[in-house]
């Protein structure tokens, strides 16, 4: 005997009350998943660009290493050549102010420029000219200076002046 | 009044219980460790591109340094790679004297890094301007030279017999 019209549906376990639980937590278990793919390759990223960083760092020092080496080098070699030049420069200004210490009535026959020195062979009418015109100069410049003088053939005086600098006096008076 | 449960809603609790477990597990176990590497890792490479960026800049820096040093001394340090050429040297030099002859060079010691010869010179010159002129000339001459002491001038008629020693410098 039958009390209803109507046939009873099957029960099934995926109901819509299952159907919507299961949507949800496969929603959030995709999104959590998705987060940790997106956090893995991030890390991985980061990984490769710490050690391209790293690799980069080492090849930037060693670049900046040589160019640092280099630059001394430049630099040694230029200051060597400046102090050269310079040595060239003083040298020059010497000899220009030894000829112009030297008077008209004075004749130089010989002049040996010394590190530390000059040497003049020359010839003078007299010994005073001499004293007063080119040994007063000399004496100013030179911390030793010593002078000989023989006769020459004209009547005149034949001179060597030998004038010295010593190292210990010059480096004190820089000082 | 009684609440019926059925069975049914009984079963999706407890899935769901379960299921919320997983997520937690999955979150406070997987998740949240892998976000504070993520993190730490972002922080370093961070740190690690502002120090690139600042030793970048210091390369740059010292590049545009190198650049300037080295245009500025071209002559420098080409002057030092040169070897001396001593037929070269009297071919350029002659100008200033009436005569210069060089002697063969004799290597000296080392100095600092530097290789030094030693060449000596006897020449004849008109007056001393000459010679003036030939120092002027020889700081921008193709080797790194001194004139060294002893410097001799001795009269000879109408012109001054001088002799001296040149140094020239030169890196290997």
């Amino acid at each position: 005997m039958k009390y209803s019209y109507i046939t009873p549906r099957k029960k099934s376990f995926f109901t819509k009350d299952f159907q919507l639980m299961f949507t949800f937590f496969n929603v959030t278990f995709l999104m959590l998943f998705i987060t940790y793919i997106f956090l893995l390759f991030r890390s991985y990223q980061f990984d490769s660009r710490a050690q391209e960083i790293v690799l980069t760092k080492t090849e930037t020092s060693q670049s900046i290493e040589k160019m640092e080496l280099y630059t001394d080098k430049v630099t040694k070699e230029y200051l060597f050549a400046e102090n050269i030049f310079t040595a060239n420069s003083v040298l020059k200004d010497s000899i220009t102010n030894l000829f112009d210490l030297v008077p008209n009535r004075i004749t130089l026959s010989q002049a040996k420029l010394l590190e530390n020195g000059l040497i003049l062979y020359g010839i003078t009418p007299n010994e005073d000219v001499y004293n007063f015109m080119l040994a007063a100069p000399l004496r100013s410049v030179f911390n030793r200076t010593y002078s000989s003088f023989y006769p020459a053939q004209n009547g005149w005086l034949r001179f060597v002046s030998t004038n010295y600098t010593d190292k210990e006096k010059e480096e004190l008076n820089e000082d | 009044m009684k609440i019926k449960i059925s069975k049914q809603i009984i079963y999706l609790l407890g899935l769901s219980i379960i299921l919320l477990i997983l997520v937690l597990l999955f979150s406070f176990l997987v998740l949240v460790p892998q976000g504070k590497e993520y993190r730490i890792k972002r922080s370093i490479v961070k740190k690690q591109n502002l120090e690139l960026r600042q030793l970048k800049d210091f390369e740059f820096d010292t590049q545009t340094k190198l650049k300037k040093l080295t245009s500025d001394n071209k002559h420098v340090i080409g002057a030092f790679k040169n070897k001396f050429d001593e037929k070269r040297f009297e071919k350029q030099y002659k100008k200033y004297f009436q005569s210069l002859k060089l002697s063969k060079r004799v290597k000296q010691k080392k100095q600092d890094t530097f290789n030094v010869y030693d060449v000596n010179t006897t020449s004849s010159i008109n007056s001393p301007k000459n010679f003036y002129d030939f120092l002027d000339a020889v700081n921008k001459s193709d080797w790194i030279i001194k004139i060294n002491f002893p410097i001799d001038f001795q009269r000879d008629s109408e012109a001054i017999k001088s002799s001296f020693t040149i140094q020239v410098y030169y890196r290997d």
